[in-house]
């Protein structure tokens, strides 16, 4: 029962992600400052607690595929994401990639409240990875897609938080990424925003690029992708197509 | 006809895989990877650079004149008090002068280090959220301490100049080299304790209270010549040795040499002569030592930083 279009086939489609026995501990230290640190030392067990957010992941995404990370709170979704992402680094094992990567974990991150739009733009796409000359290319785009018009020039500490996502929104799918990480940010704006991304969502997918989503959302999960990763305390508790998937998580749910 | 999506395939197959981390490598060799990842970000670098200088002063309408008020205070504070009201200024020629180029120059180290140390909790969000080579926060404040150090040399050199105290000489050489020793250790700190601050959030208020004590450790607003005559007429004289192994105090007597021309000649004040200024036994050796001995400090912090970046994301 798929929404999804038909996706062109692609002929020996390569791995472009892929993670060998990655594990993530977390440690989380009560003690946070230098007075408590040394009163506890010696029994700094006691302060410490240390648990696995993932334990030996192995996966392979191939071209061209959606992938949805679910899993109840906790799980490890959002972390396998930021490790693929290389924003934290695993503790055993290691992951490998190849291509342009754009993570839109949270819309807006690198602005800075005080710079105009404009000036946002332009620093965020080099966070992205975009030259200043790429950035300058795509701006009268970025602009319009993000319907902000004359505000451009304003700071953005006064924009709306719509106006505020659309445009980090509209820098972020300018990218022209080939593998997009996406952490639950789709649900922003507007109906008709939301519309927009979506279809642009769609665009990605007919271009082949890959897509990695954390999502709570069973119908986007459902909508989006044709593979689901179901994990559970930090291991992968199902891997294959999604409407199984789906079913497996609301059974992980119970567990 | 291929697709698009044909042709992004065939395109990715061909490229090789890259480890997502890259924490490994030796001593020198990671530190020359991380060199060269920070060098093909240098573009962002300078855009945080410039987002740091825009947003300071950002709905303020005097601007970056602010970044030269504060020390025009701090000189004209030293100036009254320790030089007139103290009588500093007695045995030290254009004592104006000569307090403004150790303020300028220790102005550069503590910014590189205090807005360093702060660099990568203040930009928490960005590192949360995205993969960047983390150095560069500590760099953009660096870039801009390095930025606001230019406008107050630019104020010190004019002021030589008026006052017809332009120092033509072999002497200006000290110049860079202190500027270089002051980046090199500056960066070293910056880099470690932005690292360490991450952990333990005390780091950034014993920073703040170190580079208190610090600034009097250095002969900024008194001269060299009377921490020798204090020292030798002491029982421990050795202690002389103590003080000069602070890299910045080399890094400040060579930038006072190089920029101060009063103490390298003999002046008459009033109804007293004053003969040219004492420098370190050595200084020149001293400096090159310090120069040494701050890059290998700086290839240890840039590791440790690299070792302890791994969990900045969600440590922060």
């Amino acid at each position: 029962m798929s929404l999804l279009p038909q996706r062109p086939p692609i002929k020996n489609a390569p791995v472009v992600i892929r993670t060998r026995d990655v594990s993530k501990r977390f440690i989380i230290r009560k003690d946070k400052s230098l007075k408590e640190r040394i009163v506890n030392f010696g029994r700094s067990k006691q302060h410490k607690e240390d648990f696995w957010a993932l334990r030996d992941i192995g996966i392979e995404i191939t071209a061209g595929t959606s992938v949805g990370l679910v899993g109840a709170n906790g799980s490890g979704k959002s972390t396998l994401l930021k490790v693929i992402g290389g924003i934290i680094q695993p503790n055993e094992g290691f992951v490998e990639r190849r291509g342009r990567l754009a993570a839109l974990l949270e819309l807006g991150a690198g602005f800075h409240p005080d710079l105009t739009g404009r000036e946002n733009v332009f620093l965020n796409g080099s966070i992205l990875g975009l030259t200043q000359q790429q950035t300058a290319d795509y701006f009268d785009s970025i602009v319009a897609f993000s319907e902000i018009g004359d505000f451009i020039d304003t700071q953005v500490k006064f924009y709306s938080s719509g106006m505020y996502v659309r445009l980090a929104f509209a820098i972020a799918v300018h990218v022209d990424p080939d593998i997009l990480l996406v952490d639950e940010v789709l649900a922003v704006g507007d109906e008709p925003f939301q519309k927009k991304c979506m279809d642009k969502i769609r665009e990605f997918q007919q271009e082949g690029r890959t897509i990695v989503f954390v999502s709570h959302s069973a119908g986007q999960i459902a909508d989006l992708c044709d593979r689901v990763i179901v994990l559970s305390h930090g291991k992968i508790v199902f891997d294959g197509e999604t409407e199984a998937g789906i079913d497996a998580l609301r059974e992980s749910f119970g567990s | 006809m291929t697709s698009i999506a044909q042709e992004r395939a065939d395109r990715l197959n061909s490229l090789p895989f890259q480890k997502s981390a890259v924490s490994g490598g030796g001593l020198i060799g990671g530190f020359w990877g991380s060199i060269k990842e920070i060098a093909a970000h240098r573009e962002l670098l300078d855009l945080l650079i410039r987002r740091e200088l825009k947003a300071r002063y950002k709905d303020s309408s005097l601007g970056f004149i602010w970044s030269l008020i504060r020390p025009l205070t701090m000189l004209l504070i030293y100036y009254v008090a320790i030089g007139q009201f103290l009588g500093a200024a007695r045995g030290i020629p254009d004592f104006a002068i000569f307090v403004f180029t150790g303020l300028t120059i220790w102005g550069l180290y503590s910014e590189i280090v205090s807005t360093g140390t702060m660099s990568i909790i203040g930009n928490a969000g960005l590192i949360k959220k995205v993969y960047l080579p983390r150095e560069i926060f500590p760099l953009a404040a660096t870039g801009s301490a390095i930025f606001n150090f230019v406008i107050q040399m630019v104020v010190l050199v004019g002021a030589t100049i008026v006052l017809g105290q332009f120092p033509l000489s072999r002497n200006l050489l000290y110049v860079p080299v202190a500027i270089l020793i002051v980046l090199v250790w500056g960066v070293a700190f910056a880099l470690l304790l932005s690292a360490l601050n991450v952990y333990l959030r005390d780091v950034q208020y014993l920073v703040e209270v170190a580079m208190l004590i610090l600034f009097w450790a250095s002969p900024i607003v008194y001269s060299w010549s009377l921490v020798v005559g204090a020292i030798t007429n002491s029982r421990a004289p050795w202690l002389l040795e103590v003080y000069l192994l602070n890299p910045v105090t080399v890094a400040v007597l060579a930038f006072q040499k190089g920029l101060w021309q009063a103490g390298s000649e003999t002046r008459t004040m009033a109804d007293i002569t004053v003969g040219p200024q004492p420098w370190p036994p050595d200084l020149d050796v001293r400096l090159l030592v310090t120069a040494v001995v701050g890059c290998v400090f700086l290839i240890v912090c840039q590791r440790v930083f690299q070792k302890l970046q791994g969990n900045f994301a969600q440590e922060i």
